[in-house]
């Protein structure tokens, strides 16, 4: 296999470079090691930054996420849901900030403007009563999967080839340049050639090592790990922040049915590590506390860690703690600081910023190869958001009512339909219920699983896509990855939910004993 | 009349208020909702899995609960448990319970797993795999919650006794009680009471089985606390059928809930259903009243006994806070939490959790005891998951531990006075 | 709209663990396709309601007979955020004129009442209800009450003392509601010589519509206004000690629990001290008779079986059926327990033109027994429910203090 670019990761970064080189007029080809979003992308809170988070902090990261933030909700609107966000200095917040962040706004290019505390309450009858000051900006939630399907959709339809499941196994050398890589084709088991013009690492908080394997070592992407928590509802319709330097737990998002607590920074050993810390659980929940009374006695549903491409070197001045490390994009040279050429590293920045990081690499990519062609991906919508209308929280609902008699409900929760998953599976032979989850959002709802999972693997098996043996594995994978962001935060009404779910399995199924090892 | 408040209208309870109330107690449930019957498959498991598949519960218990002093069971194998299965056989006679604690059946799950346990009601016990059998596994197709053909492929590979073997195939009616691709199995079950609708399935039956084969199918047949429509339906069909339990609501436990609530009615107790007890009010060890909240007000019913029956974790009978504080909420009893401490959740979903067996402790009558071991009212027992020791879904022991607890519970107030 | 959701009862969908027992007791999902069920337009739905418009018009089936809130084992208020859901859509889209109507009980009630014969002819009338069915959509079969002629109200001047009078016996407050005032008065007066058997002097202030029609067809504010005025008039007598009693099921649970959690008026002083004072007229009796204060020894025998009907309102007091246990202590009188959920009127659901069919079929099992049990009469705690049930049976049906009334001796 040639391409005229080799893109690796399958992240927001990966896919909007595809996107963007294919739409360039080059040949284009993905490799991303699992499924699409598994990474850091699909692991993140849902905040499409207003760049008010960081108009003291880090002001470049600021001014780039407002003018992302409008770009977004243009060519992304399907994605996106105008949820609005709101400032607010809550009682443990530090008074003066609020008139230092009212200026970085007005310096940086940040819309913001003060509403009445009593406007702040009435809108969100649920935010802490005890508020001093509120200020509305143009935060909003996004969904990294819409996104992220968009994006590839549309390098397709540019001719680019996405390639999930293809682990880099080596990285092709032609002298001093970088000509492609060796992948091992985790579905069809089997070891590819990809041979290119020129290669872009987009694997985010894996570009280190992919830098490394490519003989360019020294590049640090260190991965700032973050944890997040998704409640059962939306406690709020507006994405709230807390209007203070960035912290831990600062952040409130309302996305799809439920709103995310986000999140923690500490440096994790390596970016594969997605574990769960209870101290981190228990900050998240006092942090909820402080801005919506009586969080902890809400229903948490689920947990989950990402990790952040922070990218330093030695020649920044160096911040060791992840939370101060910036948020700004970063481009690597290897020409110029390694002497490789065919090959630039994008790394660092955010989801909100995701599609200027793929212009910077591939303007950059153009000039290397002295083939400067102008990007477009900022006036050109992804499909599926041709018409401009952002995202209806009400969509799903309309939708089962108007398909009601005649379709099956599988996954009650998340109102996901039998046809809808006979339809992904046969887009995508082999697909277990992760990748479904990720495409239609199978057993992310109060029930996590419980009584959708049978029924998914029921399907799959009924349709030919899984003999006995694949929905049996299908079944208990699943549900052990649901357990892995149930456990940490097992309490409440979650607890019953879950002793619920076992009596399905283990009582009513015995999976337990069905005829397959249960993975480890 | 000895007044009794039950709390709690699962099946610990329910047999409970039943016993007292045929013993000439003057019994009243207090319920929150519908008890948990309807979520459970309907068979009476005494113990499947010690850890390894149990075949004769009866004589296994003894050994497996001398290595288990902290277990429900240490309390009620033997005698209590026998009596108690006795008593419920006669009781549920309408459903033709069978089996006993002599041997598990193996009955096959949706899954296709074959499934320990100790007694089912005739419709599910003719599903029994143990010596092997041909089956055609027959779904229903707009009933999404049972899938016949990944059914019988796992039953194919599923591991008998004595080397037996399951010969599997399925098929798909498309009998359904009303339109559109998505019906409930309740409102299958509804339907099929009315001798016409069995005669439509029964049609498409008659053409889907073969000569030596039983049916199996989603346990939707009949709503109504008996046999009947499922023997009608065998004969109509010219075969044997049996009963599969499906995802909840799980209509044989409805079934066993109807038959139960009759019962209780008939007997001349009292159901209250949608209140919460939130409290007791006592003096000199002994509960005078059970503080009820209904609609307006919390108000107290006096009582000279009281039962607490209000299930596990499942059900709200005990709590885990989100500081991983665990909490009896109705009554403030003292719990006894995982032992050893800890957090008791296990890092893989099928591990061992013993947190979920939480609960409250209780002595050789049944009273909740504190740290001491002594108990806490002279007059309040405790019966069925509230009781702290067993995870019933894992060990398959959940129902034996209701029934054996609410049956003994009620013959202890009984002798009391 | 801006009536935010009470976290009591929107936060309740946090309990759901999706077992589906309210939908395998829902009456409306039983008997028609068209209406998903209480856990998908509750819980399951609630979740997607957000800004924008209604998602969901399935939703607009549901009877709000509570039952899916009473039977849900883990405390989710099903109905009442179906209640919120729907009033909310119909603010949205517009109520129709026969909703506006058919919510103010009062209007028709003074209307009907100085013309009573006349009104009650017309109400009976065949072309007459045709015509009323065209034009506003209240459906011809639909049973309707009969005027009393003179109110209830109007009848009962002395009993009209002060709140909190010491008088020679205790005395109770009783809340008679728009039914017993302008249709059903002879139960009004059964209630009344009732209580006062038990010793008990009876006070009745004047008093107004507790709201739940508006309620129940999507007018809160107007609701709410009719809540503060008769709370307003009840709360003096609560204040000073006096229990309320009521013959209206509905109008009584209204009071207790529904306008302060689906009409968001938890913070209403004088709702809670009404709330707090408020029985429903069996259970108040049976509570007397625990406490050994009902005059069981002037019940004289009556020897007939009736089929009793423990109406969807009632449940929600979380009582139990407290009519039963006080029909069990009349001797020879053998009450039996219909076995089936809701006769289907539901308020005012089953007089909608769009709905009457769906409220005849929720109601047959309830019908079919009251039909074969060949008794003179049925017994129901609900005047809708009596109505509704009297209507497709052709069986009266009675008020269970009306048993009582009668083995007194009373009438």
């Amino acid at each position: 296999m040639g391409c005229d670019v080799l893109v690796i990761g399958g992240g927001a970064t990966g896919l909007g470079v595809v996107r963007d080189a294919a739409m360039r007029g080059w040949s284009a080809v993905l490799v991303e090691r699992v499924d699409l979003g598994q990474g850091t992308t699909g692991r993140f809170h849902g905040l499409l930054h207003s760049g008010g988070r960081y108009v003291v902090s880090d002001p470049r990261s600021a001014t780039e996420c407002a003018e992302e933030n409008a770009i977004l909700r243009r060519i992304a609107a399907d994605a996106v849901e105008d949820t609005g966000g709101l400032f607010v200095t809550t009682p443990a917040d530090d008074p003066a900030y609020a008139d230092r962040f009212l200026a970085g706004c007005a310096e940086h290019g940040v819309a913001a403007e003060e509403v009445p505390v009593a406007e702040a309450l009435r809108r969100e009858p649920r935010l802490n009563p005890a508020i001093s000051r509120a200020f509305e900006v143009a935060d909003a939630s996004i969904d990294s999967w819409t996104l992220l399907w968009g994006n590839a959709r549309s390098a397709r339809e540019h001719g680019a080839r996405i390639l999930p499941y293809h682990w880099v196994t080596g990285v092709l050398r032609d002298g001093d340049r970088v000509a492609g890589v060796t992948a091992q084709d985790n579905r069809g088991h089997r070891e590819v050639r990809i041979e290119a013009g020129f290669t872009i690492n987009a694997a985010g908080v894996w570009a280190g090592q992919l830098a490394d394997m490519a003989g360019c070592p020294g590049v640090t992407v260190v991965p700032g790990k973050g944890i997040m928590i998704a409640m059962n509802h939306r406690l709020v319709g507006t994405v709230i922040n807390r209007c203070e330097l960035p912290g831990d737990g600062d952040i409130l998002v309302p996305i799809h049915t439920v709103c995310v607590i986000g999140t923690t920074d500490v440096k994790a050993p390596t970016p594969d590590d997605l574990s769960i810390a209870r101290d981190q659980v228990q900050e998240m929940l006092d942090a909820g506390e402080v801005l919506v009374p009586g969080f902890r006695e809400s229903r948490a549903l689920h947990a989950w860690s990402g990790s952040r491409p922070l990218f330093t070197d030695e020649r920044a001045d160096g911040a060791q703690d992840t939370r101060h490390m910036s948020r700004g994009l970063a481009l690597v040279d290897h020409l110029e600081r390694d002497g490789v050429e065919g090959f630039l590293t994008i790394t660092g920045g955010k989801l909100t910023t995701y599609r200027l990081m793929a212009e910077t690499v591939v303007d950059a990519m153009g000039e290397q190869l002295g083939d400067p062609r102008p990007c477009r991906t900022a006036a050109e919508p992804l499909p599926g958001s041709e018409d401009g209308r952002p995202y209806w929280l009400g969509s799903r609902l309309r939708r089962q009512e108007e398909v009601m008699p005649d379709d099956q409900l599988i996954c009650e929760c998340e109102l996901m339909q039998r046809s809808r998953l006979e339809a992904a599976a046969a887009s995508r032979p082999g697909l277990n219920l992760d990748d479904v989850r990720r495409v239609l959002r199978l057993g992310m709802g109060p029930c996590q699983g419980g009584f959708c999972t049978y029924r998914a693997a029921g399907v799959l098996h009924a349709i030919g896509d899984a003999d006995g043996p694949r929905a049996d594995e299908l079944l208990l994978q699943f549900l052990h990855h649901r357990w892995l962001g149930i456990e940490p935060i097992l309490a409440g009404r979650g607890m019953r939910q879950a002793c619920i779910d076992d009596w399905i399995f283990q009582g009513a199924l015995d999976v337990e004993h069905l005829p397959v090892t249960p993975p480890a | 009349m000895t007044r009794v408040a039950v709390i709690g209208a699962g099946l610990a309870g329910l047999v409970c208020a039943l016993r007292l109330a045929q013993g000439g107690a003057d019994v009243t449930v207090f319920s929150r909702g519908t008890g948990g019957l309807h979520l459970t498959p309907g068979m009476i498991d005494v113990l499947g899995y010690a850890p390894e598949r149990v075949e004769a519960p009866g004589e296994t218990l003894a050994g497996w609960v001398a290595a288990r002093p902290e277990h429900p069971y240490a309390q009620l194998a033997g005698a209590p448990l026998e009596e108690a299965l006795d008593w419920f056989r006669g009781v549920a006679a309408p459903l033709r319970y069978g089996g006993d604690l002599a041997a598990n059946m193996l009955l096959p799950t949706a899954a296709g797993v074959a499934r320990p346990t100790a007694m089912a009601p005739a419709g599910m016990a003719a599903g029994d795999l143990r010596g092997g059998r041909r089956v055609v596994a027959v779904g229903l197709r707009a009933l999404k919650d049972f899938f016949p053909a990944y059914l019988a492929d796992n039953l194919r590979r599923a591991a008998l006794p004595g080397g037996a073997a399951v010969e599997a195939r399925h098929a798909v009616a498309t009998w359904s009680p009303r339109p559109g691709a998505d019906v409930q199995g309740h409102y299958f079950a509804r339907a099929l009471d009315e001798p016409g609708a069995r005669a439509g399935l029964a049609a498409e039956l008659r053409a889907i089985v073969e000569p030596g084969e039983t049916v199996l199918m989603p346990a939707v047949l009949g709503m109504r606390a008996s046999a009947e429509a499922w023997e009608d339906l065998c004969e109509r069909a010219g075969a044997p059928i049996a009963e599969v339990p499906t995802l909840p609501p799980c209509i044989p436990g409805m079934r066993l809930n109807l038959l139960l609530t009759r019962a209780l009615g008939e007997a001349g107790g009292r159901m209250v259903v949608g209140p919460e007890a939130v409290g007791v009010d006592g003096s000199g060890g002994r509960i005078d009243a059970v503080r009820i909240r209904d609609a307006a007000r919390v108000r107290a019913v006096p009582a000279d006994h009281v039962v607490l029956a209000t299930g596990g974790f499942e059900s709200g009978g005990v709590e885990l806070d989100s500081y991983g504080a665990v909490r009896e909420p109705a009554l403030g009893l003292p719990v006894a939490g995982p032992p050893g401490g800890g957090r008791g959740l296990g890092p893989r979903h099928l591990d061992e959790h013993p947190l979920m067996a939480a609960g409250v402790r209780v002595d050789d009558r049944l009273r909740p005891v504190d740290a001491s071991g002594a108990p806490v009212w002279g007059n309040l027992r405790a019966a069925g998951s509230i009781i702290a020791g067993a995870v019933p879904w894992r060990e398959k022991s959940g129902e034996g531990i209701a029934i054996a607890a609410g049956h003994r519970a009620a013959c202890t107030i009984l002798e009391d006075t | 709209m801006a009536h935010p959701l009470h976290d009591a009862v929107r936060g309740s969908l946090d309990n759901c663990v999706k077992c589906t027992i309210c939908e395998t007791y829902c009456p409306v999902s039983a008997a028609t396709p068209l209406f998903p069920g209480p856990k998908y337009v509750g819980p399951q739905a609630e979740r997607f309601r957000g800004e924008g418009p209604s998602p969901d018009d399935s939703l607009t089936w549901c009877s709000s007979c509570g039952i899916c809130t009473h039977v849900c084992p883990q405390g989710v208020k099903i109905a009442e955020i179906n209640s919120i859901a729907k009033a909310e859509m119909a603010a949205e889209r517009g109520i129709p004129l026969r909703d506006r109507l058919i919510a103010r009980p009062t209007l028709a009630g003074r209307l009907g009442a100085p013309v009573a014969p006349l009104a009650n002819r017309l109400a009976r009338n065949r072309l007459v209800r045709a015509a009323v069915e065209r034009a506003v959509g209240v459906h011809r079969r639909a049973a309707l009450p009969t005027w009393a002629g003179r109110t209830f109200q109007s009848r009962t001047r002395l009993r009209r003392q002060p709140p909190g009078r010491p008088g020679e016996r205790p005395a109770v407050v009783y809340f008679h509601g728009c039914a017993a005032n302008y249709y059903e008065t002879h139960t009004a007066e059964m209630a009344v010589r009732v209580l006062e058997m038990q010793g008990l002097d009876v006070i009745v202030p004047r008093q107004g519509c507790c709201g739940l029609p508006l309620q129940s067809n999507g007018l809160y504010p107007a609701a709410r206004h009719y809540v503060r005025r008769l709370a307003g008039s009840l709360a003096p007598y609560a204040r000073a000690g006096h229990d309320i009693v009521s013959t209206s099921t509905s109008c009584g649970l209204m009071l207790k629990r529904e306008a302060r959690e689906i009409l968001d008026m938890e913070d209403d002083d004088d709702l809670r001290a009404v709330s707090g004072r408020m029985y429903d007229i069996c259970e108040y009796l049976a509570l007397m008779h625990e406490r050994g204060e009902l005059r069981t020894d002037l019940l004289t025998p009556l020897d007939m079986e009736v089929p009793y009907h423990a109406p969807c309102q009632l449940r929600g007091h979380g009582v139990g059926t407290p009519a039963m246990d006080l029909m069990r202590l009349i001797p020879g009188l053998r009450p039996r327990q219909v076995d089936a959920v809701c006769c289907g009127v539901a308020g005012t659901y089953g007089l909608k033109r769009e709905k009457y069919d769906v409220a005849m079929a929720v109601g047959e099992p309830v019908f079919g027994q009251v039909r074969e049990s060949g008794a003179e009469l049925s017994v129901c705690d609900s005047e809708t429910c009596r109505w509704h049930i009297a209507e497709a049976t052709g069986v009266p049906s009675v008020h269970p203090v009306a048993m009582l009334h009668r083995s007194y001796g009373l009438g």
